[in-house]
């Protein structure tokens, strides 16, 4: 349908409001701004009158006393002598005064049809009886011999949809007509002035002749008169539809041109100012009618939308991530827009709904919208093909889009998709001829029926549909805001806990270490300098002593292994090699004596905090060298694996092992599965590798039989590749 | 052989502070032991103001401050020895029962010249104090213009 605009648009060249002429059906006057002077006056102003222009001025003046006191734009009266109606309205500080022959008043008979018919179009259920009713009863009043109901489309194609006449002219019921037919200055001239009337499209056009200085006539802008003299273009159409009067009125539905009421006939055909009003009467009841059912069903429609909109807030609620809430209700959510598809998109998540295209035509769709205007937040079309550039369609079938942006931020959007719908068209002629004689577009000379497949589009978007869907993106934005606050407060809350939490382990690591070294140094000063206490007193001491040592070694213990949670990690490269070596070396004082196969592979290097997992490598092995004190001939091997994870380090022992039943004990704090008498300790050195690994973003597993072994493994992310 | 200069040793708390002279009884160390209770009054001795205003002149050998203090914390009294031009000489050791990391590395910002976590095990309490006395008020040689001031 882009094609059609083509041939007839060169129509809009023409400026019709500016003829410089009028038809002879009736006379013109331009005044001047204080209506004192004449300016202007049509030709035909005696035939029409009776009178010059000054010899009738003494009747008119009265009128325009009349009219300037009213302070009115437009003012109608009918003088007496001569006999004549009058109508007058001023534009760019002109007064255009016409004049007619004085119709007889309305008959009462016409005024009681009126009545009713006002009545039936508020009582007719149906839109398309109250449209053929007003076809027929325009036809009645004016005598033409065809009435049409013509409605634009929003591109301004026009379809024929009421129809009443004697059968002299054609059927055009049903029938298209392209844009290009009613060019856009004409339907322009349509809004301002709702009535036009063309007696014969065979007239000669009246010039006007300049009473004032200023000569030229094509100067005075006729949008407002009636008897503006229309252009060869349309007269010439006229011909070829083969009627030579015609008469349109607007319709105009909340300010907007809905449609013509288009009459016309074979012969040329008069119709007076009264009965011409009489029509705008008709043609303004079924523009209220026209309004009232498009607002019943813009609330009826909303009313639906409300409950739909209500059911996906609750499940947005619901969700811990709104988008997840909406594609988790897809009925609603398609329901809403009464699409066929929908997606959920921001940087890092796709979430399709129904039919909706592959992820990377939507993205590349909205990376455009973002591109073209950063302030693009939506983004409306029934026919994405022909707004995008070659390209840019989607191979699916989808052709309306309603995108809305959601956050600029995370540049989230939410977009609706309907599918294509191919419907045949049946056109006025074929609106792609384009029909040149010498250079110029000539209307269309053929009026066959001309059918066209129509495609490329979806069914268009409603007005309650995109409101609707504005509203649901304020809901979201609302929610989205709402959790965002919410998190925010969490986390102050978590800062200020964290915070408490680090001036308690500050406190601890000062106050409650100090009295565990008065008690283990007192307790020494007593035992050296009492020479003669007794054995049992020397053990109570010593008791006293090592009670208080352990619980300092616990005190730090706890310490490191609160500091692990908020301490920043490093991240260099490790050699591991090194660190166990060192741990080994550390360890001399408490291997001294003892027999220990050691079996160290060469391990690869991680990426990690060093002085962290120097830790890690100590405990396990301290552990591998304590539990293994018993054994003659203790063995302890080290050794790694490269897994698809990362790096699988391991350490194994001949020691006491431990009961696979107590496993899950084993990383957690305080856990011990052995007697402290047996093997010193304060339970927290594997929860601490616990904790350092998981820091690294790896794990810990152990495997063990009681009086076997253990073997301990941790992991470590791969190096990034160099 | 200059005169020997005085320890002056900032510590609140009355057992540490038992136990801290009883190690450097031990080590047999000639010089003087000053004993402040808390960060003003060490302040007071090393400006001669206050209670310690008609001492004899002359700075100590070596401070021993703890970290936590009434009234002016230890972290306070280094900050003002190091930044004063005629105090940054006076060599101070931090003794604290605190492993934390940030006291660490406040102090050595401040200007510390060792910092000692109090071991838990007496003997090793014993021997750090005794290193530390022995080190700072025997072995360490001051800035010889110093040396001529302490000593006349």
């Amino acid at each position: 349908m882009s094609g059609s605009q083509s041939d007839l648009d060169f129509c809009a060249r023409e400026p019709i409001h500016v003829p410089g002429a009028i038809q002879p059906h009736g006379s013109l006057l331009v005044l001047d701004p204080a209506g004192l002077d004449v300016l202007w006056a049509s030709a035909n102003f005696k035939a029409i009158t009776g009178r010059t222009p000054l010899e009738l001025f003494p009747s008119v003046e009265a009128a325009l006393r009349a009219w300037r006191a009213s302070g009115a734009h437009a003012y109608r009266a009918r003088l007496q002598n001569p006999e004549v109606d009058m109508a007058a309205h001023a534009h760019q500080g002109r007064a255009i005064v016409e004049f007619e022959r004085s119709a007889p008043f309305l008959p009462n008979a016409l005024l009681s049809r009126l009545t009713g018919f006002a009545q039936q179009m508020t009582a007719t259920e149906e839109l398309t009886d109250g449209l053929s009713a007003t076809a027929r009863l325009i036809a009645d009043l004016t005598g033409f011999d065809r009435a049409l109901v013509y409605r634009f489309d929003t591109d301004w194609n026009g379809h024929v949809v009421a129809e009443a006449g004697n059968g002299t002219l054609p059927s055009y019921l049903d029938l298209r007509f392209p844009a290009a037919d009613i060019p856009a200055q004409a339907r322009n001239l349509y809004t301002l002035n709702r009535i036009r009337l063309i007696p014969d499209a065979n007239y000669t056009p009246v010039p006007l002749t300049a009473f004032g200085e200023e000569c030229d006539a094509g100067a005075i802008d006729m949008t407002f008169t009636q008897l503006r003299s229309v252009s060869p273009v349309h007269l010439e159409y006229m011909r070829n539809m083969g009627t030579l009067s015609s008469m349109s009125i607007s319709v105009m539905v909340d300010g907007k041109l809905w449609g013509l009421l288009s009459c016309h006939s074979r012969n040329a055909h008069h119709v007076t100012s009264d009965i011409r009003e009489a029509c705008d009467f008709v043609v303004q009841s079924l523009a209220m009618r026209i309004s009232a059912d498009s607002r019943a069903e813009t609330a009826a429609l909303g009313v639906e939308l409300a409950r739909v909109h209500t059911k996906l807030l609750a499940a947005m609620a619901q969700a811990d991530r709104w988008d997840e809430g909406l594609a988790g209700t897809p009925g609603a959510l398609l329901e809403l827009t009464r699409a066929d598809g929908a997606a959920v998109l921001s940087q890092n998540s796709y979430l399709p709904v129904g039919e909706a295209p592959e992820e990377h035509q939507v993205r590349s769709l909205v990376a455009r919208l973002s591109q073209q205007d950063a302030a693009t937040d939506s983004y409306i079309t029934d026919s994405i093909v022909s707004e995008v550039p070659h390209d840019g369609g989607f191979n699916d079938g989808t052709c309306g889009v309603l995108a809305l942006r959601i956050s600029e931020v995370e540049d989230s959007w939410l977009v609706w998709f309907r599918q294509e719908v191919v419907k045949t068209v049946t056109w006025g002629g074929d609106p792609h001829k384009v029909v040149r004689e010498s250079g110029r577009i000539h209307p269309r000379k053929s009026f066959e029926a001309w059918r066209e497949m129509v495609r490329g589009r979806s069914a268009p978007w409603h007005p309650a549909e995109i409101a609707a869907a504005r509203d649901l993106r304020a809901s979201i934005v609302e929610i989205v805001l709402k959790k965002a606050e919410q998190l925010a407060r969490l986390a102050a809350d978590l800062q200020k806990s964290n915070r408490e939490l680090e001036a308690f382990s500050y406190s601890i690591s000062h106050d409650l270490r100090a009295p565990f070294r008065h008690i283990v140094g007192f307790s020494q000063l007593l035992t050296e300098r009492e020479k003669n206490l007794g054995e049992r007193s020397r053990h109570y001491l010593q008791m006293i002593s090592d009670s208080a040592l352990a619980a300092g070694d616990l005190v730090d213990d706890l310490l490191t292994f609160s500091h692990l949670g908020r301490a920043a990690l490093s991240a260099d490269k490790v050699d591991m090699n090194k660190l166990v070596a060192e741990v080994r070396r550390g360890l001399a004082e408490e291997t001294a004596g003892r027999t220990i196969v050691w079996q160290v592979d060469d391990l690869p290097a991680a990426t990690g905090d060093a002085t962290l997992l120097r830790q890690v490598w100590y405990n396990l092995i301290d552990n591998a060298v304590k539990y293994t004190r018993l054994r003659e001939e203790a063995h302890i091997e080290i050794s790694a694996v490269l897994t698809d994870q990362g790096i699988l380090y391991r350490i194994a022992d001949n020691g006491v092992g431990f009961d696979m039943a107590y496993k899950s004990k084993l990383f957690g704090v305080f856990q011990r599965l052995q007697r402290s008498e047996d093997f010193e300790g304060t339970g927290i050195g594997l929860a601490l590798i616990r904790r350092i690994v998981e820091r690294h973003g790896g794990s810990v597993d152990a495997i063990g039989t009681v009086d076997e072994g253990a073997c301990f493994t941790f992991s470590l992310p791969a190096l990034p590749e160099e | 052989m200059p005169e020997l200069r005085p320890i002056l040793l900032v510590e609140d708390n009355p057992r540490d502070l038992e136990l801290t002279l009883t190690a450097l009884e031990k080590c047999q160390i000639a010089n003087d032991i000053v004993v402040a209770r808390d960060g003003a009054e060490a302040l007071d001795f090393l400006y001669l103001s206050g209670s310690h205003a008609a001492r004899d002149p002359g700075d100590p050998a070596v401070v021993l401050l703890d970290l936590k203090l009434p009234k002016v914390d230890g972290l306070e009294v280094l900050e003002k020895v190091k930044r004063d031009e005629n105090l940054r000489h006076v060599p101070v050791v931090m003794l604290t029962s605190s492993r934390e990391e940030q006291d660490l590395v406040k102090s050595y910002q401040l200007g510390v010249n060792a910092f000692v976590v109090k071991p838990v095990e007496f003997n090793q309490f014993f021997k750090a104090i005794q290193d530390l006395g022995v080190f700072w008020a025997l072995l360490n040689e001051p800035p010889p213009k110093l040396r001529q001031v302490g000593g006349d």
